[in-house]
Formats: structure tokens, C-alpha cells, sequence
């Protein structure tokens, strides 16, 4: 793949804009990204500081014998150590999301006593330089005692090693969900379609600025200050403060920018543990930041998957009836965010399929590699590639077209809000519509002479779709289904909107942004309702806990903000905008219906020129205050809003709620050509099609859908973090790690329709993590050309090159097995 | 990673055996041996020098015999301890009269664990396959050396 992207042409207005939500305004923070003057948290220094260096384990698992790390704090320049016996004496074990028995894990900052996966860390060290403390750290002396290690999850049972004593077995959590009636349903059918293994493989999103912080503590207060680039600072919060014996208000955690998150950097809690333990102990401040092979080896994969004995049952025109699978969860060494993976999935449980009935036996064992943890597209990817092979798999053994298997069993635009067998509810949605705008931009009409023409030249082309339910904003009442004893429901989000003294207007977030662009969008929202330009609203750049107001579940994850970070800013505003009409009626002598908010003033809308300028209102109620009407006492032109969804407890006995509040929706079609001699594949044509609702910054929302789409070509083509058996991390870097550039990208079709939710203030919907589509549309791509030239069942997500030579040249063995029986 | 192979000496079998079963004659064999110290007629331990990928992997060697069968048959434990890198090696050889000489069949399974271990992992087949065609070089000289030694 060597083509140069094209980005579609688009048209600027020159007539002045209604509102300023849906334009495509530049980003506010763009200036000073591309001069160089971003903070990240690399940038920040302070006098006298320390660097961390992480020692890791060598083995998959092993029994760690001794420690002894005289040698490197004798070094001159090193500032000290810890290790895991000091964590397991200064800190309690990070509180378990798991019931038992997982429930039971000891997971502390540092290994104790025992290592789980190639990478993991075992001792810290501190010196006056990072170069030192890497050199000291191979000073440090570890012996250790290797066990077997498991790196299939299919040997993670029966008679396998047990990688934690404390649980005594390797199975994490397990649970069966059924729904609708799975017996008419196969009775009902005509055909049973049998899939014996399908695999989604393990990657993640690499962001360019790997993990880190700078940690400092105040010895007086009692306080530790962490600069970092943690995405979701109130997760790490509540893991941090009873781990380290203190309130969370005692953790200050401070971000400005940050090099991209992908769900990748919302574990990081050990390594702040150690970082705060360190600046506790050396009486100094630490800084750390990852290497890239560190990140690789240990941070945040995504949830590797298998779908075993998979049965679907289908009509023969294609209807699909129901499907029963169980699904195999691969979590890696520790749960530190799981085991929510284990019914985040069901937010799409029947993918964009009317299917009425379904059971998924879903287990979810420890193996010995890295952990698993959130990751774009987290947990529904998964599935969803999963309902998306299924429909390609029926119409290759019912001999149908794909595309019109879809068609048939999408759910209808006239069907929304749609309530699935499990209980969300899909707001809102035209899937057919955007399946065809896909297929009219990669020319779908001449496919047929397409195809000729490729095979004229020796060629072999495939079309595949691929499709992505972005479910955002989470009701965290789900996670009472995996551990009734959590007491987490519904999801909030805060944001602050004031009117300063010289008629500054300033707005807060609680949000943690990464990149998306936040302060951009939030300046169009309250521009809207103030009636000024984009340019007069401050957005404070990045996020500090001690100065901006935040709530529980504050952070940028889950394809949110446009619904809780733009609705806490909506509902802030609307309030701050009601004040000055407050104070602006008092003033002017006017009724308040006879106000408007415009120019920058508050005015009588039959007569502009009398108007108080936003400065006008300021001062008045920050600095000239006296006399004012007791009527206006509650008006401090500060106002903060919460957003909540409205959201319930789901019933934990069926498994049965709305978790997740939005579904934007992706549509991506990708036409390869394969070269049959040695399975190398161009991608020759690519559309994406999103739908997200309503869209306040279009061209943020087109860098999301081509960011997602380089993720899922990465993904199907060349991301995968492969271990050997004994546990070594094959692709530990990018040189083994091949994430795509610009070059490595097709030319890119985009298109998009709205549908707003009903459910949201805005009509929006978040979209960050549309990149399943990509992932399987190059699945489904590979197994059209291999149609009729050995008909292999593409049955893994990561098609290499060479994978896709095995697939031509043997077909049976290195492809799904699949067999039909009638029902 | 399992390798295996086999090498005809021109030498008697039990010269062969001698040789194998010296420490001082195997520390002239292994590649990058900077020290070689003697515990016991089963322990050795010394401290050597890989060349692997961009330049060398120090590592402390541990050898153990763990089996033995004079004149024919051994089996020896190796571990290595080096900065990124843990390297464990089961290896064996079995010695047989061919004609002319001694045949001797090997074989040794080799993991190397850490950093060192996934980033070398590409380059790690063709040097050990080069170090053990070095190897048996070295030893087929000793052998030679230890027969015109005895002649």
C-alpha cells in the first residue's frame, strides 16, 4: 500500500455562520502544538529532580528468589530504590473490580515474590540522571526460579499453572448471557451455520508519547502533586488513594497536553504508586517516563479474543435467527481495569443485526503476558468483528451476497430508538444508507468489471465491509453485572463557565483531553449560547484536580465527551447566559423575554444599542457590586453544571438495561487486489462513511474517522504483539511493530450523514473509536478474492501477508473450519 | 529454539570423550569466553561475551552435567545471566563409532528470556547457527590437537 491519501475537497461557505457549531472552526489548540510550545509531561522539570527506571522480568513466570540492590544505590549519582517487599509493607494490594475469586488478587506497584509476564516491573530506581539510573538498574541482582508459563488462553484451564495463588485458578470471571428464546430460534431455522474457532488478535493504539509523570510530595500537607498524562485521573484516584492509605484529595493530579490516550493510558496506577512512594521516600521529585519497548512489554493491550463453537441460525434467504457462541477472553497477567471487559461487550450484543437471540458463554482467563486494558473500540471491538464475520461467513456458505445479507438484517432507521435484545437502546441510526454511500464511493455498480480487470492483470480483488457501533457515554451500572457488589451506576461529567472581571469568559472542564481538539468544540458550544465569537471563549487547557472542577467519572475514555464534557458546557453556559439576562434586565430596565445575548452584550433585542457589553457585567458583579437588587444575590456569573444521563440500574438477574447512552455508527467498504503468488494485498479503493449524530466540528470529527481507520489498517495488516512460547514479546518496538504511516495509507473516500441523537443535549454522539470497521472490512476484502481460488474462511483478524499466502496455498488448514447442517 | 545435528571426528571415540569432558579443552571451543572457572568435574561457570546483533551480550554462564553415560552419552544444564537477558540451554550429545572415526549426535534447546530475548529474536537463528558451526570447528581442533597430543 503506497498510494498518497486523498482528503475529500470540501467547500467553505463564505456567508457568515448561524451558529458556530458545525463548523469546521480551526482548532484553538493547533498553534501551539505545531509551534512546539505544548506541555507534555516530559516537558515538565523541577530542581534537584530524579528519573525513574523500571528493572523488569526476563520470564514469563517465575518465583523471584532474591533481590539485592546494594550494588546500584552504591553507584554514585543513584538516589535511592524500591522494591516490591517495601510497596507490599507501604501500600495496600489496588482494590479488585473482580467477585471472587479474582477478587482476591494481591496486585501491588511491584511485583512481590513472583513475576507474571516478560516486562513486568520489579524494582524502581532513582539517579541524577535517566541514563544513570537505566545503567544502575542493571546493577540490581534478581534470581529467580521460572515456572511453565501459559500463553494461550485456551491452555489456561484444567491442569495449567496457576499464575495467582490467591484466586487458585486462572479463570477470572465467567458468565452466561441469554436472551430471547435460543431454542425456536433454531428451531425456526433452516440452516445451522457451525464455526469452529474464530481469533481476534492483541494490539493497541501505541500513542505517540508513551506513559509518564513527575511526582512530588509535600511533606507539610501530606499531598502528592502528579503531572502526568493519565486520560482518566479519577480512575487512577480511586485505585491510588487506598492503595497509598490517604483520601483523594491528597492526590493532585495535573495535565496539559497529551500525546494521544486510546484508552492506553488509564492504568497506569502502579507506576504513579511508585512514582509518589519514591518522592515520599528520597524526599525529592521523581520523574518517569516510558521507553517505548517498556510500553509495549507492559502497558495496556488490547483484550486478545476467541469465539469457540459458534452456531448461527439462519433462513435460507439469509435471515439470521440467532446465534450462540462461547467466547474466550484473554486479560494477560493482571485485572487492572478488567474484568469490565467482560460485559462491556454486550453494549453491541447484537452488532447493527435485528438478531432477536443470543447466548454468549463468556470466560475470561489470566495469561502470562501483559495486561489488558481498555483500548480504542474497548471490548465491543472485539464482538463486533466477531457479529461481522458471522455475516460474512453465512453468505459465503449460503452462497449469498454480503451485502444484501446486511441489508436484510440491519436494524431500520424506522426502528430507532431500537430496543436489543439485552436492553440498549441504538438512538438513532440508517445503517442501509451509509452501506450504500460506502459502495458508491468505491464505485460498488462496476465491481464485476473491476474484478475482471484485476484478474486480467493476474490479480485477485476483494470488497469487504466492515461496520462499528460506537457506543458512548457509559452507565457504570454495568458494571454490577460482573460484581453485584459494585457500587457504581450512571456516569457525570462537570464543567465551570464564567465571566471574569474585564468580561473574560472562561470555561473548565473536567474532561482530560489527549489530542481530540476539546477546547475547540467546547469554544463553538458556549459561543452559541452567549452570543460571542469562538475567539472570545478561554478554554483552560488540560486538567488539574485541584483547580478544576471534576466529578466521579471525569476523563476523556469511552467515545463521551461530545455528550457529557459538551453537555456539562452546554448546561453551564445556559446557566451563566440566564445571569446576565438576570443582571442585564436589572440594568436596562427591560423584562427578561425582551433580552437577547449578542456581540458580546447583553441587549433589548428590539433596540440593539442598548446593550451591556459583557465587560459592563463583569465589573459590576465582581467589582462594583454595591446597591445591586437582592434578587440578583445568587448571580455570580460562575456557574458550574453537572451532566447526567439519564440512566438506571440495569436488572442484574436478566442482564437486561441500557448501558451505554449513544451509537454512533462507521461503515467502512475497502477493495484490495491480492497478489496470489506471494499473498501480498494493495488496498485500491477505501470509503468510510460516520454517522455521529449531530457534528459541532466536522473536520475534528473527519481527523477522528481517519485516525480510526490508520489504527484499523494497522491492526489487520501488520499490529500484533506475538509471544513466543515461553512468554517472550516478539514486537516489542516499532521496528518489529509496524504501525502504518502516511505512506502505508490508501486513498481515503470519506462521507457522513447525521443522525441526532434524541437522547443527548446537543444531539451529538462521541465517535473516537470507530476503528473495528477497518479491521474487518480487510477481513472480509481478503476472504472475497480468495473466493473460488480455494474459498478460504478468513477465521483471524490480523491478516499479514504471509497469513494471506497460507490461506491461498492451504486453504483447509490455515483457514476457519466451517460446516452447514440443516436444521 | 531446538537445534540438533550431527559431526563425524577422525579420532578415536574415547578421544572424543576426553575432550568433551574437559573443561580446560571446552572453554577453548565456546565463543567469547573471557573466564572459565572450575567448581567440580560437574559445575563450571564462566563468564563470556555473545555476539549477538549489535555487539555483544556479556552473560555469566552456569554448566552443569546432569547426566552421563562414559564413553557415550551426556547431558549438561546451561544457564546465562546477562544484562536484558536470561538465557536457558539444555543441550546433549551422544557419541557412537562411525567409520574412520567418531560420529557424535547433538542437540540443545535454547530459550532466551527478556528484552534481549524479543528484539533478538530475528537475528538470533543465523548466529547460533554460526557460533555452532564455530563451535564444532573448535572441538574437531582440540580433538586433533588431543590425539597428536596422545600420538
Amino acid at each position: 500500500m503506497t498510494s498518497t491519501t486523498i482528503t475529500p475537497e470540501r467547500v467553505e461557505s463564505d456567508a457568515p455562520a448561524a451558529t458556530q457549531k458545525g463548523q469546521n472552526v480551526p482548532r484553538k489548540e493547533d498553534r501551539r502544538l505545531v509551534q512546539g510550545e505544548g506541555i507534555f509531561v516530559d516537558d515538565v522539570k523541577r530542581h534537584g529532580m530524579g528519573y525513574i527506571h523500571f528493572v523488569r522480568s526476563p520470564y514469563a513466570h517465575a518465583h523471584i528468589t532474591s533481590i539485592d540492590v546494594s550494588k546500584a544505590e552504591e553507584l554514585p549519582g543513584v538516589y535511592g530504590t524500591l522494591t516490591g517487599e517495601e510497596v507490599a509493607s507501604l501500600t495496600e494490594p489496588f482494590f479488585q473490580l473482580a467477585r471472587e475469586p479474582a477478587s482476591h488478587l494481591q496486585d501491588y506497584a511491584l511485583a512481590v515474590g513472583k513475576v507474571r509476564f516478560v516486562g513486568e516491573s520489579i524494582v524502581a530506581v532513582v539517579a541524577e540522571t535517566r541514563e544513570l539510573a537505566r545503567d544502575a538498574s542493571e546493577l540490581v541482582e534478581i534470581e529467580y526460579d521460572p515456572i511453565a508459563p501459559i500463553v494461550d488462553a485456551r491452555m489456561a484451564q484444567g491442569d495449567a499453572p496457576v499464575l495467582h495463588d490467591d484466586a487458585g485458578t486462572n479463570v477470572m470471571w465467567e458468565g452466561s448471557f441469554e436472551w430471547g428464546d435460543l431454542d425456536a430460534a433454531f428451531a425456526e431455522a433452516d440452516k445451522i451455520i457451525k464455526i469452529d474457532e474464530l481469533h481476534f488478535h492483541r494490539f493497541n493504539s501505541t500513542p505517540l508519547e508513551t506513559n509518564g509523570a513527575l511526582a512530588e510530595f509535600n511533606r507539610g500537607t501530606g499531598q502528592w502533586t502528579i503531572h502526568c498524562n493519565n486520560q482518566f485521573p479519577g480512575f487512577a484516584a480511586i485505585m491510588m488513594g487506598p492503595a497509598l492509605r490517604c483520601g483523594i484529595d491528597k492526590l493532585r493530579f495535573v495535565t496539559q497536553d497529551i500525546g494521544g490516550g486510546f484508552g492506553n493510558k488509564i492504568t497506569t496506577h502502579p507506576q504513579l504508586v511508585v512514582c509518589c512512594l519514591l518522592a515520599r521516600k528520597l524526599r525529592r521529585p521523581v520523574q518517569w517516563t516510558e521507553w517505548r519497548t517498556d510500553f509495549h512489554m507492559s502497558m495496556s493491550h488490547a483484550n486478545e479474543r476467541w469465539f469457540l463453537d459458534t452456531e448461527v441460525a439462519v433462513k435460507n434467504d439469509g435471515t439470521l435467527l440467532g446465534f450462540r457462541t462461547k467466547a474466550l477472553d484473554d486479560t494477560g497477567a493482571w485485572l487492572r481495569y478488567e474484568p469490565l471487559g467482560c460485559i462491556i461487550w454486550s453494549q453491541v450484543a447484537p452488532g447493527m443485526y435485528r438478531w432477536r437471540n443470543i447466548r454468549v458463554d463468556f470466560t475470561q482467563v489470566a495469561t502470562n503476558k501483559a495486561p489488558c486494558s481498555p483500548n480504542r473500540g474497548y471490548s465491543r471491538m472485539q464482538h463486533l468483528w466477531f457479529t461481522e464475520r458471522v455475516i460474512d461467513i453465512v453468505a459465503h456458505e449460503l452462497d449469498l451476497d454480503p451485502v444484501d445479507v446486511r441489508k436484510l438484517n440491519y436494524v431500520r432507521s424506522d426502528e430507532m430508538p431500537y430496543e436489543t435484545p439485552n436492553g440498549c437502546v441504538y438512538d438513532s441510526g440508517d445503517y442501509a444508507r451509509m452501506l450504500d454511500l460506502g459502495l458508491e464511493l468505491v464505485d460498488y455498480a462496476n465491481i464485476d468489471a473491476r474484478r475482471a480487470d484485476a484478474k486480467a492483470r493476474g490479480k485477485l480483488l476483494g470488497l469487504g465491509i466492515g461496520s462499528t457501533l460506537d457506543s458512548g457515554t457509559n452507565n457504570f451500572a454495568q458494571s454490577q453485572l460482573i460484581n453485584s457488589d459494585l457500587q457504581f451506576s450512571g456516569n457525570n461529567e462537570v464543567a465551570t463557565v464564567k465571566l471574569d472581571i474585564f468580561g473574560e469568559i472562561v470555561v473548565t472542564l473536567g474532561t482530560v483531553p489527549q489530542g481530540q481538539g476539546h477546547e475547540t468544540p467546547t469554544s463553538q458550544v458556549v459561543s452559541d449560547i452567549l452570543g460571542c465569537s469562538v475567539d472570545d471563549v478561554q478554554v483552560r487547557a488540560g486538567h488539574d484536580s485541584y483547580w478544576n472542577s471534576h466529578a466521579g467519572f471525569s476523563g476523556t475514555y469511552a467515545s463521551q465527551f461530545a455528550v457529557t464534557g459538551l453537555g456539562a458546557v452546554k448546561g453551564a453556559a445556559d446557566l451563566l447566559a440566564a445571569q446576565i439576562k438576570r443582571l442585564g434586565s436589572a440594568v436596562l430596565g427591560a423584562p427578561i423575554e425582551a433580552l437577547e445575548l449578542a456581540e458580546g452584550s447583553v441587549r433589548i433585542k428590539d433596540n440593539p444599542e442598548v446593550a451591556l457589553p459583557f465587560m459592563a457585567c463583569g465589573a459590576i458583579i465582581n467589582a462594583n457590586n454595591a446597591g445591586l437588587p437582592d434578587d440578583l444575590e445568587d448571580v455570580t456569573l460562575n456557574c458550574r453544571y453537572v451532566y447526567k444521563p439519564p440512566f438506571q440500574v440495569p436488572d442484574l438477574e436478566r442482564n437486561f438495561g441500557n448501558l451505554t447512552l449513544t451509537y454512533a455508527t462507521q461503515i467502512h467498504v475497502a477493495v484490495i487486489e491480492v497478489d496470489p503468488e506471494t499473498g501480498y494485498y494493495d488496498i485500491v479503493d477505501y470509503a468510510a462513511v460516520d454517522d455521529c449524530g449531530k457534528r459541532i466540528n466536522p473536520r475534528i470529527v473527519e481527523g477522528q474517522v481517519m485516525g480510526a481507520t490508520a489504527l484499523a489498517l494497522g491492526a489487520a495488516t501488520w499490529e500484533i504483539y506475538a509471544y513466543d512460547e515461553d512468554g517472550n514479546l516478539l514486537t516489542p518496538n516499532f521496528y518489529d511493530y509496524h504501525v502504518p504511516h502516511a505512506l502505508d495509507m490508501p486513498p481515503l473516500k470519506t462521507a457522513d450523514i447525521e443522525s441526532p441523537s434524541p437522547f443527548t443535549p446537543l444531539g451529538t454522539k462521541g465517535m473516537g473509536e470507530g476503528g473495528g470497521a477497518g479491521i474487518h472490512a480487510i477481513c472480509a476484502a481478503v476472504q472475497d478474492a480468495l473466493r473460488g481460488n480455494g474459498d478460504a474462511i478468513v477465521a483471524d483478524s490480523h491478516n499479514p501477508y504471509h497469513k494471506v499466502w497460507e490461506l491461498l496455498e492451504h486453504p483447509a488448514e490455515a483457514g476457519g473450519h466451517v460446516s452447514v447442517v440443516n436444521a | 529454539m531446538n537445534v540438533s545435528g550431527e559431526r563425524t571426528f577422525a579420532a578415536p571415540r574415547d578421544a572424543v570423550w576426553k575432550v568433551l569432558n574437559d573443561p580446560a579443552s571446552m572453554a577453548k571451543t565456546m565463543p567469547g569466553v573471557q573466564s572459565f572457572d572450575i567448581h567440580d568435574a560437574e559445575r563450571w561457570t564462566a563468564n563470556v561475551k555473545i555476539p549477538l546483533g549489535l555487539g555483544g551480550l556479556k552473560m555469566q554462564i552456569d554448566m552443569n552435567k546432569t547426566e552421563e553415560r562414559a564413553p557415550e552419552f551426556a547431558k549438561l544444564q546451561i544457564k546465562g545471566k546477562g544484562v536484558g537477558a536470561m538465557l536457558n540451554m539444555e543441550t546433549s550429545f551422544e557419541l557412537s563409532d562411525a567409520d574412520g572415526g567418531t560420529a557424535m549426535k547433538w542437540a540443545a534447546e535454547v530459550k532466551l528470556a527478556g528484552p534481549v530475548g524479543s528484539m533478538g529474536q530475528r537475528v538470533l537463528q543465523p548466529i547460533v547457527n554460526q557460533q555452532v558451526e564455530h563451535v564444532l570447528s573448535a572441538l574437531d581442533r582440540e580433538v586433533q590437537a588431543a590425539v597428536a597430543g596422545g600420538a
